[in-house]
């Protein structure tokens, strides 16, 4: 029965929902999806209508049959892999590619309906929170990175490492860079910071309407030509984008190829989500149930791809709007899901003229939030946790997202295997007796300091107290075995005061 | 030019119907068909640049394989230099200004998906054609049987009695014919509101199925006669810049009268 309760929609949290409150925050979300859904769409090489689709219908789902209050929808990481994926089998933006987009959408979906079914909840417990730090972090560098061209009006830089392309901004800025477009972005961004106090809720709006204005103006004053200023062109928004996903053989192959990018894309929109909703979980609503959230997560990119959307996950700055705003259930994510569409349809034909620029400088702003120094000297206070955010920051740069991903991951495992194996021996000696204090777990990694040193005095009488041992596996009870045989022969001693470890107990 | 004289591909071109039928289509075919499409639909396909309602095969008559009719078999002509801009056009930019001037839309990116698949379809129709080389039929004809200097006055006349059963007495077209002038037709910044260049396109292929029963003459004075008709503005003109003009010649109107 708990299955049907994690894959059933659950609407218990209705009575209990202040329901004014609930809808305001919605429509804030609203607002506020709707910019980075167009830029989200950009950094993933489809037109802006299919950001808003999924702004609409993947935060429906995620909503309508998850337990909290996160609020889901396009994410920046999510979409720069899915166009790093789709790029080498078709052109950005053609037929083939949005369809091969929709499809790697749905086999995400599909890998997290899966991971679900393996409880993958718990898995994610072990990728530490400085790992996640340091995917933002490089994500955050990733986005400037790829909006420096948007902002400059520069195009076409088709660099390896993304420090090339500020070198190359910067050595050659006179000749590259369009003075209209840098007019335009520097009033987004400039307006952005001077409004985000003011404002803390609708300052990115309002600073895109004042990069609008600015670019309205140049585009009437020295005409579209001479500006070179990009627009966004006309924005068709269909409220009810039906899709039947149709694949041949053709397709296999190509599909075939993506399984480790869907499978990539799977895990780090679940991370993303999980360490959101397990945040919530702690702080506000215990009732959060984590399976649920993984189900509904892998539902909305299951049927997202049917209505046009490509996979999604939960969003950290919008989730924490909304939770500033007082959202406390699912209700403001399903209010913002449906204000998307009323607004989108309502808003199509205005959006037209709105230049590239402004849209850039949004994801600029969004990549430099992305990098909190107030994190960052979080982590730097523990060798361990600035060691795994260093390395994964560091990869995400210079090798890729997904490498990045994949060494947050082994990095977290491998520095959590290592601090479970540390073992701290407190020794105190009186002549040939000894006694020593073990701390830690004993098993195979960890057991070869302690045997080292019993086998170095094999002549000792020693008391071994295991007080402070969790944890002890079958390697251990046979190497503290063998190690009491060897010294009742030679003439040493082993005794042991027992913790409540069962396997030596029975073995001694 | 090194490349002049050398032939583009020349394997033996499938048509397009032939391209539809396939199942399995590469990278270029994929385009290829991507292109014909928002060639011969414009609004349809490529909505998010097009600001108007005519197709590309408006004016570049079936598909762009009418000789005399604005052809697109011209792959092999670009990288050229053209006096409207002053620099060297690549064959992207020429596509990009035509969404900007004579569809009165906004000017894709030069790496627009759009953009990427007329340029496979425009390179698809140039197989075979010379590099360098215009080829034959490009463009519309030079006109050289006119006498006089165009005249509108006439011009009315020949359109109230050739045209406006299909193109309409407001210019906004009757069924598949497109609308000519009005808000819905080419900017003024277009290249059929240059008056020769579109007498030429009229005198060769208009009335629609007769063309060159106009004389040149009355194709001239037709021309001038659309010319003259209200669309949408220049986009090299700031519309703004536009605007205050006109309100200092205004201004200048009210002190003078005094
Ligand atoms: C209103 C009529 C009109 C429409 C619609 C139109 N064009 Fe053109 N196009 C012209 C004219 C006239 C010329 C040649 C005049 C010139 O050189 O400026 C031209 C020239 C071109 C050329 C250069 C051809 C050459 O001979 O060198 C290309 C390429 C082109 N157009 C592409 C397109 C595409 C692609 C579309 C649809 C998105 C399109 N045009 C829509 C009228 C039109
Ligand atoms: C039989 C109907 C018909 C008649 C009569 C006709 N046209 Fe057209 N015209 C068309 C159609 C249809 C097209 C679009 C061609 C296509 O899509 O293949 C067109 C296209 C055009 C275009 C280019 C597209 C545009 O919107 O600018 C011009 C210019 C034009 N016609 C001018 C004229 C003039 C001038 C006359 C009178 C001499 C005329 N036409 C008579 C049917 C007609």
């Amino acid at each position: 029965m708990s299955v049907l309760r994690e894959v059933l929609p659950d609407f218990s949290w209705w009575s209990g929902a202040d329901k004014r409150r609930e809808a305001a925050s919605g429509i804030a979300g609203a607002v506020l999806v709707i910019p980075q859904a167009i830029t989200f769409a950009y950094v993933v090489g489809l037109g802006p209508e299919y950001g808003l689709y999924c702004a609409a219908f993947v935060a429906l789902v995620s909503s309508l049959f998850g337990n909290s209050a996160m609020v889901g929808g396009p994410n920046t990481a999510l979409s720069i892999l899915l166009s790093i994926a789709i790029m080498p089998h078709a052109g950005r933006g053609s037929p083939l590619y949005t369809e091969y987009v929709l499809l790697l959408s749905l086999m995400v979906g599909v890998v997290q309906l899966a991971l679900w079914a393996l409880r993958g909840a718990t898995l994610f417990r072990y990728l530490s929170p400085a790992a996640i730090g340091g995917i933002k972090i490089g994500v955050g560098v990733l986005l400037i990175t790829s909006a420096l061209e948007g902002t400059l009006g520069v195009s076409g830089l088709t660099m390896q490492f993304f420090h090339e392309k500020f070198y190359v901004v910067l050595a050659s800025w006179s000749e590259i860079v369009n003075p209209y477009a840098a007019a335009i972005s520097a009033a987004t961004i400039l307006s952005a910071l001077r409004l985000k106090r003011w404002l803390p809720r609708a300052y990115i709006i309002v600073a895109v309407a004042i990069g609008a204005v600015v670019g309205w103006v140049i585009d009437g004053v020295v005409g579209p030509v001479q500006s070179q200023v990009e627009l966004l062109g006309r924005v068709v928004f269909d409220p009810l984008p039906l899709r039947l996903l149709t694949v041949t053989t053709e397709h296999l192959a190509v599909l075939e190829e993506l399984i480790p990018n869907a499978v990539a894309i799977a895990v780090l929109g679940l991370a993303q989500s999980l360490v959101i909703s397990r945040d919530l979980k702690t702080r506000m609503s215990p009732s959060v149930d984590l399976h649920k959230e993984v189900f509904a997560q892998g539902l909305s990119n299951v049927v997202g791809p049917f209505f046009s959307s490509f996979a999604g996950s939960g969003s950290f700055n919008r989730t924490s709007v909304a939770i500033e705003m007082g959202a406390r259930t699912p209700l403001s994510g399903i209010v913002a899901a449906l204000a998307v569409v009323a607004i989108a349809w309502g808003l199509g034909p205005f959006l037209t003229h709105l230049p590239m620029p402004a849209i850039a400088a949004v994801l600029l702003l969004v990549g430099a939030g992305m990098i909190q120094w107030k994190e960052i000297r979080l982590y730097a206070r523990s060798r361990v946790d600035a060691t795994v955010c260093g390395v994964t920051v560091f990869t995400v740069c210079f090798v890729g997202l997904e490498a990045g991903i994949v060494v947050a991951i082994v990095t977290s495992v491998v520095f959590f295997v290592a601090s479970a194996s540390r073992v701290s021996l407190d020794i105190t000696r009186d002549g040939d007796t000894e006694h020593i204090a073990v701390r830690g777990n004993l098993f195979y990694a960890s057991i070869d300091g302690l045997v080292g040193h019993l086998r170095a005095h094999p002549a000792t009488r020693t008391t071994l107290d295991l007080r402070a041992v969790p944890y002890c596996d079958s390697a251990a009870i046979a190497a503290i075995d063998m190690i009491r045989r060897e010294r009742n022969q030679q003439g040493g001693r082993l005794d042991l005061v027992r913790g409540d470890v069962t396997g030596i107990a029975a073995a001694a | 030019m090194l490349l002049v004289g050398l032939p583009l591909a020349v394997a033996a071109r499938p048509t397009i119907e032939e391209l539809k039928a396939r199942s399995v289509l590469d990278d270029y075919e994929s385009n290829v068909l991507h292109g014909y499409d928002i060639v011969m639909d414009t609004p349809r396909h490529a909505p998010r640049y097009s600001g108007n309602r005519l197709s590309c095969t408006n004016c570049h008559l079936a598909g762009g394989t009418t000789p005399d009719g604005l052809p697109l078999n011209v792959a092999g002509l670009y990288p050229r230099w053209r006096a409207k801009n002053g620099v060297r056009n690549g064959i992207g930019l020429r596509i990009r200004e035509c969404f900007l001037y004579s569809h009165n839309g906004v000017m894709p990116p030069a790496d627009a998906p759009e953009v990427l698949a007329v340029a496979a379809y425009i390179n698809y129709l140039s197989e075979g054609e010379v590099i360098g080389k215009p080829p034959k039929h490009w463009g519309v004809p030079t006109l050289t049987g006119t006498n006089q200097d165009p005249n509108p006055a006439m011009g009315e006349m020949v359109y109230r009695r050739a045209c406006v059963s299909c193109h309409a007495a407001d210019g906004s077209g009757v069924g598949s014919a497109p609308p000519l002038w009005g808000p819905a037709s080419y900017s003024a910044g277009a290249g059929m509101n240059n008056v020769q260049k579109a007498a030429g396109f009229i005198w060769a292929n208009m009335p629609l199925g007769a063309g060159r029963s106009l004389t040149q003459q009355e194709a001239l004075d037709v021309a001038a006669y659309l010319h003259l008709q209200g669309r949408p503005v220049d986009p090299r003109d700031g519309r703004l810049r536009k605007l205050a003009e006109r309100f200092v010649h205004w201004l200048g109107g009210l002190t003078g009268r005094r």
